[in-house]
């Protein structure tokens, strides 16, 4: 069926955001797209004059794919253990019928949100550093304290701080949006707990479940200050090899070659990840 | 109702935006009254601690004003900053040391400085500056300072005695390095010239960084002062190299051994500063100039440098005792320091960079 053309009036009433948009974000993209195409010439700031596709070239190289690999990896671990932990979070503050509960669980989601993460992060690092308290957790795992393993775990738990309040209220909306009669109906049928969890209430919160789990792996993947501060140099995201290029070498175009192909990949995830939603929810597609 | 309406808040907004636009040039002429408003970028700890004390009863005297910027993480970065907003920025000083302002030179963003109108500098001699093509003097040099190998007495058993030590067994994961654009890659050139390279033979630097972090030598890369504090304090690591400034804030609290006199190694030195930024208001350099020179005047650059644990330019300025272990008599200059050729480093930092991501990271990440 054919689309009905926007009237004038809402041509006008979208027109202040999309410009808005391309100021903000089209243009300083498309900016960055054309300055990854520049050389650049050791000692100097900035960018040449010219063309090349070197910056691109440089980046295929095993070594960054490594990178983009463990941004992706840590990334993708770090989302689905936020879902593990916000689901039931969010389950519990969406059903519960003791307010102290439910103000308990928003008290403590709303209140990591707005606490400094930066001040997060530094407690985290004293905490589970290498001459923290509970460093001892490394060795008990087998990675020792000092390894870039461990550096790792610690980014894998600032990245939690960071995503799981969010994806959790995120969730709180999709399980509030489920009628607690289907539940009940389960249930009066004779299906124990665990099955009305498992097969009434999980698929009928999948596309918000989705939802959380793509917020929260963006949210990892383009995060800079945790693996700065927490993964001591040795664990790197992308996002920290592009900040070295723009501030510290001042290569920008190198820079904005790994952005640009952030971009894309972030796109290309994006992508991929409402087709499975769309699969697993066929009535999310509307 | 006690809320704002939308006629009051329409109001409101209005007389702001005039009062606004109708009272900048107003402030400004009362800033020209009252003396000069200054953006000065610093570093954190130590420096801006000591700046603002120096400061305070500069303003007092003077009636000029200062606002601090702090760099954020290496002062290279600072050159990134400025490069997109160009010749819009606001800077009048920025401190920094001798490969920064190469690169600030070349762009062509420093005021070159004269000894008429900044006598201090008369007393500083001349090979601490930085000088343009020109020969024109650029830079505002303030304190000699250095890069040095390191360690925590109370966190290792032995002495070293040679940086080939640092491939033992007892040092995996305790060494603090910094990342090679920090320095100016200096931590390049140091491990080259341990096995017979230079600075334009880098390659023996590189085969020594593979070993120590295939090793699993190298327990955290820094790339500021602070983060260096932090992680010689906490013990987290025991042995670095890093620039004196830093160690001496660590040095203040804990058993230090720098290894500036070592025999088959060097000490790197270099000098730290101010460059004055070109502005098109000549009110605004001449009190970026003025302030400058305050910094350079003997009891001034003493009192900088005493608790930065740097040495002081001007040759009337007493330098800090604690200091005296590590740098150098004039016999000991030949034989245990070298002064870098940084405009060279400085061409070679971005390949230094992508190829320490490349061979380097990954095998520190999977050690």
């Amino acid at each position: 069926m054919r689309q009905p053309r926007l009237s004038a009036f809402q041509c006008a009433l979208l027109a202040p955001g999309a410009i808005l948009l391309a100021v903000l974000l089209v243009a300083p993209i498309a900016l960055m797209a054309v300055e990854s195409f520049r050389p650049f010439v050791g000692g100097r700031v900035g960018a040449g004059a010219g063309w090349t596709l070197r910056n691109y070239t440089e980046l295929i190289e095993p070594a960054y794919a490594f990178y983009f690999y463990d941004t992706f990896r840590i990334g993708f671990i770090v989302s689905a253990i936020a879902l593990l932990l916000a689901t039931p979070l969010a389950w519990q503050a969406a059903r519960t019928k003791r307010r102290a509960v439910r103000v308990s669980i928003f008290g403590l989601l709303i209140g990591l949100l707005f606490m400094s993460l930066v001040a997060r992060l530094y407690a985290i690092q004293m905490t589970w550093g290498t001459n923290g308290p509970l460093a001892f957790f490394g060795t008990l795992i087998g990675v020792p304290a000092r390894s870039a393993g461990y550096a790792a775990i610690q980014v894998a738990i600032g990245l939690l701080h960071f995503v799981v309040p969010m994806s959790a209220i995120i969730l709180i909306g999709t399980f509030q949006n489920i009628s607690p009669r289907l539940e009940e109906a389960a249930a009066s049928l004779g299906a124990p707990r665990w099955r009305v969890a498992l097969t009434v209430t999980l698929p009928l919160a999948a596309p918000g479940l989705l939802s959380a789990f793509m917020i929260a792996f963006a949210m990892c993947i383009s995060n800079f200050v945790v693996p700065l501060i927490l993964g001591r140099g040795v664990v790197l995201f992308t996002t920290n090899l592009m900040y070295v290029r723009f501030s510290d070498v001042a290569n920008f175009p190198s820079g904005a070659a790994i952005g640009v192909i952030m971009f894309a990949l972030a796109g290309l995830v994006i992508y991929f990840m409402t087709q499975l939603v769309r699969w697993v929810s066929p009535e999310a597609q509307s | 109702m006690n809320g704002l309406s939308r006629r009051t808040l329409l109001k409101v907004s209005a007389a702001s935006g005039l009062g606004s636009t109708m009272g900048l040039p107003a402030m400004d002429i009362a800033a020209a009254q009252q003396g000069e408003q200054l953006l000065v970028v610093m570093w954190g700890a130590a420096w801006i601690e000591v700046s603002r004390k120096i400061v305070d009863a500069y303003v007092a005297k003077t009636g000029d004003k200062v606002a601090w910027e702090l760099h954020a993480g290496g002062a290279m970065a600072i050159v990134a900053k400025v490069k997109p907003a160009w010749p819009r920025v606001n800077y009048n000083l920025i401190s920094g040391w001798d490969p920064v302002f190469r690169a600030m030179i070349k762009e062509d963003w420093v005021e070159p400085v004269t000894l008429d109108e900044m006598p201090a500098l008369k007393d500083i001699p001349p090979v601490f500056f930085q000088k343009n093509a020109k020969g024109e003097l650029m830079t505002v040099p303030l304190s000699t300072a250095g890069a040095f190998w390191g360690y925590r007495t109370d966190l290792v058993d032995k002495p070293i005695e040679s940086i080939e030590q640092l491939l033992e067994p007892r040092f995996k994961g305790k060494l603090c390095v910094p990342f090679p654009v920090n320095l100016t890659g200096l931590l390049m050139l140091t491990l080259a010239m341990q096995r017979g390279g230079n600075e334009r033979n880098i390659e023996p630097g590189w085969q020594f960084l593979k070993e120590l972090a295939e090793r699993g030598q190298i327990g955290r890369v820094i790339n500021n002062n602070s983060e260096f504090i932090n992680a010689m304090s906490s013990g987290e690591t025991s042995v670095a190299f890093f620039n004196i400034g830093a160690w001496t804030q660590v040095r203040k609290q804990f058993p230090v051994k720098i290894m500036s006199k070592i025999k088959d190694n060097k000490g790197f030195l270099f000098n730290e500063g101010f460059a004055v930024i070109k502005q098109n208001d000549p009110k605004k350099v001449a009190a970026a100039k003025r302030l400058a020179n305050h910094f350079a005047t003997p009891a001034i650059n003493e009192q900088y440098n005493w608790p930065l644990g740097e040495g002081p330019t001007n040759p009337k300025s007493k330098a800090n005792p604690d200091i005296a272990d590590v740098f150098y008599t004039p016999d000991e200059l030949g034989q245990y320091a070298y002064i870098a050729d940084f405009e060279y480093m400085a061409s070679q930092v971005d390949s230094w960079a992508k190829r320490w991501e490349q061979e380097i990271a990954p095998l520190i990440r999977r050690s």
